[in-house]
């Protein structure tokens, strides 16, 4: 029973970074149907700023916030000087371009701050730890879990609350229905670009004190938030929290009392049988075709 | 066209083709003032943190040789390509070095998987290839040794010699291994089994494998903190090794740690901070900061060539360690330097010291250059120096 539960513990710390990538993701596909492949370059970048900003002796809070503001323009200069002015691309054509800007950014890290780990300062300890019974939960995994949750709690709000979440959600079903009724589209598809990056740089921050800050960090944790949102259903917010959860605590309790060697293998694994099974995802709206 | 014309044509042709290889100097990659070298290394991806600066260390090192004239007057040139520490992107890199770079010989190559993979091609193709950074239990009883010269220890015979040794010195009865799972991690681990094998009161109570690309390891920490063992052998990158270290620490399992040579640089102290206290290590060559000048020295060399190899400094002097004998050879061919009249000058070293590297044997029948090392451990910081150097038995 400890065994598991501390299987469980390690897995929904994992698993609220993989919901916060995979809302990122998600947040970005419902409304340009675009698969953001530069997201973990994006949050990479924003977590690197926090670095150096921590590095100069700047107070947590404040670098961090930065970080973020960072990210979200990032994210919106991208969609306005690139995807915006190459209107007439492909769908297909614009999934390469964030391609492209994934490889763009993950050279400037290198060049800038080399490739090497770097340890990245926290408030929290990794090494302080709670015990839950038998459970031992460090303060790092505790905060991880809170902050996913306390910024997914933010987004619901933002989205299902407010005026902007409601242009937002407009804008995601019908982009022209949408103008027409004078939603400024642009502003609010930069908007979302903006929030989905700044999503991933606080997954970035929150992942960099664990696993050590590298131009490399996000590769792995991007591909397994990118498979909690098929899991979830692409297009669905709710989805991509569940599957994020569900991913992290799958992987840890296999991991744990199947095999370790086929850990990565499972996430894809699970994306096979749901696209089977389940081509939506859980949370996702049924898939119809239009003839 | 008559028969006679057209066979004057095809003369004509194939002088043709045949016209500009004649100017060409004898052998490929060497002219009159240059040697060129190449190298495939991770430059990105999870082993980014070796291969960086033993690139950079190589170039610096060229540069240092370069500075004071070069080789029999001929200045050497390094050609880096990032393999992501992928083997197909090795195979693909070792390919384009040879084949449109048309270097003279191949310098490291890292990760035991990517040497493995590109192995054959190199063999096939006649190339030079100086210490492939890969476990060289890869080349036992290997018989196309001609062009290949390693100095580089073999991850089998490690792991035999760090189960010994925990067992002889630091009371351990039982052992775990966490390692990569590819040839690097599975070398190790097979080591640590026949030493277990060799021993009568120790046994290998569990063992937990990562991949490269793994972000996190806490399962793997619980787990091996169920085996119960009192000695946990380490065979993983240093980001993974570091992972481990610390996430055992939060379960509050803390076996005495035992770790292959590949995580002696001290950034590890960085990385995983008080945990890689009292961490039992080996060495092949004398790290910086252990009392050896002569490796002071280079390092201090190559920090002023390139400071940012100051940040890395074991990885820095492996990176001279890896070349030196290399350099050596062509300083003893001479002038008139082809493949053939390398070899036999390398196969004239006989327990020769570089600046970092020591020891090195080579003949026409050993191609595997040393086989020795020793024992550090970690202690506030610093390396200190536990033994004399153990030899073992060489198979290539």
């Amino acid at each position: 029973m400890t065994q598991l539960g501390q299987y469980l513990v390690g897995g929904l710390a994992t698993g609220s970074l993989y919901a916060l990538v995979a809302l990122g993701i998600v947040l970005l596909y419902r409304s340009s149907r675009v698969l953001n492949f530069a997201h973990g370059d994006v949050a990479t970048l924003a977590t690197f700023v926090a670095f150096t900003l921590l590095g100069r002796a700047v107070p947590f809070s404040i670098a961090v916030t930065a970080s973020l503001a960072a990210a979200a323009v990032l994210g919106a200069a991208f969609f306005f000087l690139i995807l915006r002015p190459a209107k007439e691309a492909t769908l297909l054509g614009k999934i390469v371009m964030t391609l492209g800007l994934a490889l763009v950014l993950s050279g400037v890290m290198q060049l800038v701050w080399g490739a090497d780990e770097h340890v990245f300062p926290s408030p929290l300890s990794d090494t302080r730890v709670y015990k839950l019974g038998q459970v031992v939960v460090s303060q790092m995994s505790l905060g991880t879990i809170v902050s996913g949750l306390v910024l997914m709690g933010i987004l619901y709000v933002l989205i299902q609350r407010t005026k902007v979440g409601l242009a937002m959600r407009a804008v995601a079903q019908n982009t022209v229905a949408a103008q027409a009724l004078g939603i400024p589209a642009r502003r609010i598809y930069a908007l979302t670009w903006g929030l989905a990056s700044a999503l991933g740089g606080a997954a970035g921050v929150l992942l960099a004190p664990v696993v050590y800050l590298d131009p490399f960090m996000m590769l792995d944790p991007f591909l397994k938030g990118f498979a909690a949102a098929v899991l979830g259903g692409i297009d669905s917010l709710p989805g991509a929290v569940l599957g994020g959860f569900l991913l992290g605590v799958a992987e840890s309790v296999f991991a744990g009392y199947v095999s370790f060697k086929f850990k990565t293998t499972l996430a894809f694994g699970i994306i096979i049988l749901v696209l089977m099974i389940r081509p939506e995802g859980v949370l996702g709206r049924e898939y119809h075709r239009r003839v | 066209m008559n028969t006679l014309a057209r066979m004057a044509l095809a003369l004509v042709a194939v002088t043709a083709l045949v016209a500009p290889a004649v100017g060409q100097p004898a052998e490929r990659g060497v002219t009159a003032t240059e040697i060129t070298v190449g190298t495939s290394m991770p430059l990105s991806g999870g082993a980014a943190f070796w291969g960086v600066p033993i690139s950079a260390a190589i170039d610096a090192w060229f540069k240092k040789i370069n500075d004071e004239g070069g080789i029999h007057g001929r200045k050497l040139r390094l050609v880096v390509k990032d393999d992501g520490y992928l083997p197909p992107r090795a195979v693909a890199n070792t390919r384009e070095l040879v084949e449109r770079d048309a270097v003279f010989a191949l310098a490291s190559s890292l990760g035991t998987a990517n040497v493995f993979a590109v192995r054959d091609y190199v063999v096939e193709t006649q190339t030079i290839w100086i210490t492939p950074l890969a476990g060289v239990d890869i080349w036992a009883g290997f018989r196309n040794k001609k062009y290949i010269f390693a100095t580089y220890p073999s991850y089998i015979e490690e792991g035999i010699y760090l189960t010994t040794y925990a067992a002889q010195n630091l009371k351990t009865k039982s052992v775990a291994v966490f390692y990569q799972n590819d040839l690097y991690g599975q070398l190790g681990l097979l080591g640590v089994k026949r030493g277990v094998a060799q021993l009568k009161n120790v046994k290998l109570v569990g063992q937990a494998s990562y991949e490269v690309t793994d972000a996190e390891v806490t399962a793997q920490a619980q787990k091996l903190k169920e085996t119960g063992a009192d000695t946990l052998i380490l065979y993983a990158t240093p980001r993974h090794g570091a992972l481990i270290v610390r996430e055992m620490a939060k379960l509050s399992f803390r076996p005495t740690l035992v770790s292959s040579f590949t995580l002696t640089d001290p950034a590890m102290f960085a990385l995983a901070g008080e945990a890689w206290n009292n961490v039992y290590l080996t060495a092949y060559f004398p790290p910086p900061g252990t009392g050896d000048a002569k490796v002071d020295a280079a390092l201090a060399t190559l920090s002023r060539i390139n400071p940012a190899l100051a940040r890395s400094p074991f990885n820095a002097v492996g990176g001279v360690a890896f070349v030196e004998a290399f350099l050596e050879g062509l300083r003893r061919t001479g002038p008139n330097l082809t493949k053939d009249r390398l070899v036999a000058a390398m196969e004239t070293l006989k327990n020769w010291d570089g600046e970092v590297i020591r020891g090195v044997t080579f003949s026409p029948d050993r191609h595997q250059g040393t086989n020795r090392m020793l024992m550090l451990k970690a202690e506030n910081g610093q390396y200190k120096k536990l033994t004399n150097w153990y030899s073992y038995p060489t198979k290539f």
